[in-house]
């Protein structure tokens, strides 16, 4: 399903991160075209996060470069935003404000913003609860929030840190299939990061898996489930095989991995 | 608690008034006020203030033209000093809270000026300031700054990683990161900071009056003591804990009203 001769929307080559003495990852080349979703996977401390955050320019790289649009990721820019697995919803702040809070500093006006707002807290399901503070809703509905913040920049690339990583099973679940509703609504460049198989696999146009001490790219799987996906892609049995692929790959030498990181740190 | 609900819960219907929270306030109340005027009439000289003298006194007094303008004198040099420490600490805190070097360069100092009791310092006030209102002034300031200092520098350097990385990821500006995250997120340690201050700063303005001898409470109680006039001095005293006892409500009113997210229940 992904658009042909379109040039890629991120290109990573060479990346490598290391602080102080600890390289984290290496080598880590990946291209993202537009209105494609990689999912990113691998053993916990592989330094998944610590990639994405380097796609959004919080912080730097040390080898290597990350070029979205053709140029450079030095700083966070308009245009890429992030979703949180710890929300990163401020508590003093309502479901409306928190949602308004990216446009707000791009520097929108203020009636625009109260215009806008609405749509994006309709499409994630908050309506209703838009003078609502954050302790009063349920982690589920805080990352709903988070989603939307993030969304109502418009942004032509979305990157998702673990985003349901700190819900429950149920609630996963029911994000999962509202944001591949999104998706479909609006199809933008996604990465997503997760520690999740079946969320990579039913995610993900391709699925990079990181691997290794230094991490680097060890695979990456081609996910040629068709879309639109919802509960039904589930039950197709080339979502089992390329679950049980995905497994196998992550999983030869997992146990060996969480001794490393436990020696590690 | 649940022992004591447990007793509710089952204790005969005539107990309930007995478990009555201002029942119990108030016979306690009675109780002590009863002690003392038993223990004064017996063991006193009859100019010690006791309670029924205070309540022979006390709308007089309320109503003397003389204590009404001391009482608003200290008072307002009280919520003058108070507005200059909120206004100078806060300032003073955030950058010392935010400022790696000015934290280090005038941590000790501003630690230490905060643990100097301010009774000490108060003969060299008057050198500084002379024998009039500005010595008072400036003791209910150097009470009430620090406290406000130390706690507004805590408060700026905890504002939450999580908001602070969003604030980043969203390309906000060092000011609206002030306002949107280090501001809000301090609140409840400039509240903490303010409540303490305002004890100090009470202290501060009767001590300084006892010193320099002029009018307001402090001045009152000492002129009143010392010409046996023991009650009057009392319905002062009363004035001063009135005052302490509002603003604490005053607080927590504001932060009920204002800040819901602080300590929701």
């Amino acid at each position: 399903m992904k658009a042909p001769n379109t040039p890629p929307r991120i290109r990573i080559a060479a990346a490598g991160k290391r602080y102080q003495q600890h390289q984290i990852f290496e080598n880590v080349d990946l291209t993202v075209g537009e209105r494609e979703v990689v999912a990113i996977i691998g053993p916990s401390g592989c330094g998944k996060t610590t990639l994405l955050r380097c796609i959004d320019g919080l912080i730097p790289l040390t080898q290597g470069e990350i070029l979205i649009e053709g140029s450079p990721m030095l700083a966070p820019r308009a245009g890429v935003a992030m979703v949180f697995q710890h929300f990163g919803l401020f508590p003093w702040k309502t479901v409306h404000d928190n949602v308004a809070y990216g446009l707000k500093l791009s520097g929108i006006s203020k009636a625009e913003i109260n215009e806008r707002v609405p749509h994006f807290v309709k499409l994630v399901g908050l309506s209703g609860f838009e003078k609502y503070y954050p302790y009063q809703i349920s982690g589920g509905m805080q990352q709903r929030c988070g989603l939307a913040r993030a969304l109502a920049t418009e942004p032509r690339v979305l990157l998702m840190d673990e985003p349901f990583g700190a819900v429950d099973a149920q609630t996963r679940e029911i994000l999962q299939f509202e944001l591949l509703r999104i998706w479909e609504d609006t199809p933008t460049t996604m990465v997503f990061v997760t520690h999740s198989i079946e969320e990579a696999v039913l995610m993900g146009d391709r699925i990079v898996v990181l691997k290794g001490r230094p991490s680097s790219v060890h695979e990456v799987v081609e996910v040629d489930l068709p879309r639109p996906r919802d509960r039904a892609t589930l039950l197709l049995p080339h979502f089992a095989e390329l679950r049980e692929h995905v497994w196998g790959t992550l999983m030869a030498d997992a146990r060996q991995a969480e001794f490393d990181v436990i020696k590690n740190n | 608690m649940s022992g004591s609900a447990v007793l509710d819960a089952d204790g005969p219907r005539g107990y309930a008034l007995l478990n009555h929270p201002l029942f119990l306030k108030a016979t306690a109340g009675l109780v002590l006020l009863c002690l003392w005027e038993g223990v004064v009439r017996w063991l006193a000289p009859p100019y010690v203030a006791r309670p029924s003298g205070i309540a022979q006194v006390i709308l007089g007094v309320l109503g003397n033209a003389e204590f009404l303008s001391a009482a608003g004198a200290t008072l307002s040099a009280v919520a003058l000093g108070l507005f200059i420490s909120l206004i100078t600490g806060t300032l003073i805190g955030f950058l010392m809270g935010r400022i790696m070097l000015l934290e280090q360069g005038l941590r000790y100092y501003v630690n230490s000026l905060f643990a100097t009791p301010m009774v000490a310092i108060m003969p060299l006030l008057t050198l500084w300031f002379g024998y009039n209102t500005d010595a008072r002034l400036a003791a209910v300031v150097f009470a009430g700054f620090f406290s406000v200092t130390v706690n507004a520098c805590e408060g700026a350097r905890s504002a939450p990683l999580e908001c602070l990385e969003v604030a980043h990821s969203f390309r906000a500006r060092p000011w609206s990161t002030l306002f949107d995250v280090i501001f809000p997120s301090s609140l409840p340690y400039l509240i903490a900071g303010v409540r303490l201050a305002a004890g100090r700063a009470r202290v501060a303005a009767v001590v300084a009056e006892f010193f320099i001898s002029i009018p307001g409470l402090g001045y009152y109680i000492l002129y009143n003591s010392r010409t046996f006039h023991h009650n009057e001095a009392f319905v002062a005293v009363i004035v001063l804990v009135a005052a302490g006892v509002g603003f604490e409500a005053f607080t927590r009113w504001l932060t009920r009203r204002y800040f819901p997210w602080h300590r929701p229940r």
